[in-house]
């Protein structure tokens, strides 16, 4: 049993491996392209200034509304986890990367890359999904028999004539099969991890990695004094299993899938439809507006409008740029919606995860590996600066019909993703171990309540 | 040594043991005889703080065994019908983890490994796993256990049922050697005959009352056949 258990945590590890893995290759490939199509446009542009090429009316690689909305695109990436071939999470669900441009956040918040949707629903078999799921089945094997079956053997009355509390021989076997079983998980996961690149010496893993080991020893504690407190019933060991077993079925199963239901039927998110009909109307409405819109958007930008007033209601680029503006404003309460209905049912998960150690520990493991939602809304708030910044470099070259410099194209706004801080993780991990804790610390005195008298015989 | 002081047991109504007044002094063997279910095995569980009381106190060596579980405790030994070990252990292995748990000064292997021999226990078995052993090798190793900890005080629930004549031989000048260094022994027992050669004075319980107590020594072996079955007749 231990050895199977040891090659399914290394199952675990390799699936996360081999998930960063493609996640870098995703990154790096990624990058190479944006780096081609730059010099590509550095290239063409000096072909321009020497008057080797004629530059094409929509591809001129100085125009900004071509090299910000096409050629020059940037990507804004997100680099895996410090610990992220420990848990994948749900990070397989979101794109590791988006592609900005100059037009509505809409453009390309939406344009997911394509994965096995089989895996994109049952999850990955990772590190995290061992630990939450299958480290107690294995707990529960090693321990629901603690008492029950020196009893059935009958070596329980030899045991407790001698000069020994019942209750310090239940701590004693208990601590000793926890020592055993957190040390079957932890040390293949810290060999693996090691072995799979992540630097202890690096000083957010030197943070991350004692946190994980608390929280799987605190999950494991849980599921320990569960275990001592069954026993404390005096039942059989088949009774016993039987008990926690659905124990486990109930915290481990049946409770996130309730919380998930009770959370999206109190706060539910509007339909995605009307998301995609509002952004459809407003670009209608957009190209149907056409030159007024032109018209009303140098009304309020007065100092984008150019200098020699001769609006030109072809010009393609400045019409495009002014009809995003209004597409933008008219879908903003669709989005704020959305935004809000997440951030309830985040903030309820939040506060009823505490209901199952289970729930409690997959969000702290998830968070310590890079793959958690506080990680997610990092990222996408610096990608709406990064949008804001590109936008800020572009638009106002655009309405202005001004190309952009030979050295523009060298300075275009890069994205560095700034990882979270560590002290941060530090202290949402402290509040999950507390979570931990009380329960354990009311569910193991319960049971050493219960073992101050023990039925000696079957 | 052994104390019983209005000691009874009540399970819901059903009387397991009444009022019992009893006194085991050290070097004595005690023999309790009856038939199942008249309130042996409580009175044992009973010094062996497994059950609580109903009412009254048992003390071993003058203290009370609710109160001070795990000093009496120091000063007992318990051998069970069947003494049951951890199968996959060696006998010596089980007396190490035994004697370990009584949290007296540790004895070096070379000791436990001469209280397993002087106990009956065959050298070559010593290592085997118990496992393959005997219920009277496990019965040796439940003496052992007794010597190892220095008990003052022998708890015994029908140790010679299911013993041949041999063992069981073997198995009363044990008794013998340990109450002639001045152990208590209490002796529930089915064996009229071990009884008499091995006990100083037997009691006869009937429905959890002790009906009469004798000198061994003061009655002869079919006389005590006779009384027991005219205790259990009425």
């Amino acid at each position: 049993m231990v050895a199977l258990f040891g090659l399914i945590v290394g199952f675990g590890l390799y699936n996360g491996a081999s998930r960063v893995k493609a996640w870098e290759a995703t990154l790096a490939a990624a990058s190479r392209d944006q780096d081609e199509r730059l010099e590509e446009l550095r290239e063409r542009s000096d072909q321009v200034d020497s008057g080797e090429l004629a530059p094409g009316l929509y591809n001129h690689p100085r125009s900004p509304s071509y090299v910000g909305g096409v050629r020059g695109q940037r990507f804004a990436m997100a680099p895996p986890g410090p610990l992220a071939v420990m848990a994948i999470g749900q990070s397989d669900l979101h794109p590791q990367y988006y592609k900005i441009n100059n037009r509505s956040s809409q453009s390309f918040l939406d344009d997911d890359e394509i994965e096995n949707p089989i895996n994109l629903l049952t999850g990955r078999f990772d590190l995290g999904f061992v630990i939450v799921y299958l480290f107690p089945l294995l707990i529960l094997a090693l321990s629901h028999d603690l008492i029950s079956a020196e009893r059935e053997q009958g070596t329980l009355a030899m045991v407790l004539s001698q000069s020994v509390r019942a209750r310090a021989l239940v701590v004693g076997k208990a601590l000793a099969r926890l020592g055993l079983a957190v040390a079957l998980v932890v040390v293949p996961s810290i060999v693996g991890a090691l072995a799979a690149g992540v630097d202890p010496l690096r000083a957010d893993a030197a943070v991350r990695l004692p946190l994980w080991i608390g929280v799987v020893v605190a999950y494991a504690a849980f599921w320990f004094a569960l275990a001592v407190a069954v026993n404390a019933l005096g039942r059989s060991s088949a009774t016993n299993a039987v008990i926690l077993v659905g124990c486990w079925m109930v915290l481990v199963i049946v409770a996130p899938a309730l919380l998930n239901i009770v959370v999206t039927a109190l706060h539910p998110m509007p339909s995605r439809v009307e998301l995609i009909q509002a952004t459809r109307e407003a670009s209608t409405a957009a190209s149907r507006e056409g030159s007024n819109l032109l018209a009303r958007f140098y009304e309020d930008h007065p100092d984008l409008a150019p200098a020699e007033i001769d609006l030109n209601p072809a010009d393609f680029w400045i019409k495009v740029q002014a009809s995003q503006e209004s597409i933008d404003q008219s879908i903003a309460p669709v989005l704020a919606r959305y935004d809000a209905q997440l951030a309830h049912q985040q903030a309820m998960v939040d506060r009823l995860g505490f209901l199952s150690p289970a729930i409690v520990a997959q969000e702290a493991l998830n968070d310590l590996a890079g793959a958690g939602m506080a990680r997610r809304k990092l990222f996408l708030e610096q990608v709406d600066a990064y949008h804001k910044e590109w936008r800020a470099f572009f638009v106002p070259r655009v309405m202005r019909r001004e190309m952009l410099s030979r050295s523009d194209l060298d300075n275009l706004p890069t994205f560095t993703f700034r990882e979270e801080d560590a002290g941060a993780v530090a202290r949402r991990v402290g509040l999950a171990l507390l979570g931990l804790g009380i329960p354990t610390a009311v569910v193991g005195v319960a049971g050493l309540w219960g073992f101050r008298r023990v039925r000696i015989a079957g | 040594m052994l104390e019983a002081i209005g000691l009874s047991k009540t399970y819901n109504e059903a009387v397991a043991l009444e009022p019992l007044d009893l006194r085991i002094e050290p070097g004595e063997v005690f023999c309790l005889l009856g038939a199942n279910g008249a309130g042996k095995t409580t009175t044992i569980n009973l010094f062996l703080n497994f059950i609580d009381p109903t009412a009254g106190v048992a003390r071993v060596n003058g203290m009370d065994v609710t109160s001070h579980p795990l000093e009496t405790k120091a000063f007992l030994a318990y051998i069970p019908e069947q003494v049951m070990l951890y199968q996959n252990l060696t006998g010596l292995e089980n007396l190490e983890y035994l004697a370990a748990l009584s949290g007296k000064d540790r004895h070096p292997r070379a000791r436990l490994r001469e209280f397993l021999v002087d106990a009956g226990l065959p050298a070559e078995a010593v290592d085997r796993r118990v496992s393959t052993y005997s219920k009277g090798m496990r019965q040796k190793v439940g003496i052992a256990v007794a010597m190892a900890k220095e008990a003052s005080a022998l708890l015994l629930d029908e140790p010679t049922s299911g013993l041949d004549p041999q063992a069981s031989n073997e198995f009363s000048s044990l008794l013998k050697r340990m109450s002639d260094a001045g152990v208590a022994v209490l002796m529930a027992t089915h064996d009229l005959f071990r009884a008499k050669e091995s006990g100083t004075r037997v009691g006869f319980m009937k429905r959890g009352r002790l009906v009469q107590t004798l000198r061994a020594a003061d009655i002869g072996h079919s006389e005590l056949e006779q009384l027991y079955l005219s205790h259990m007749r009425d």
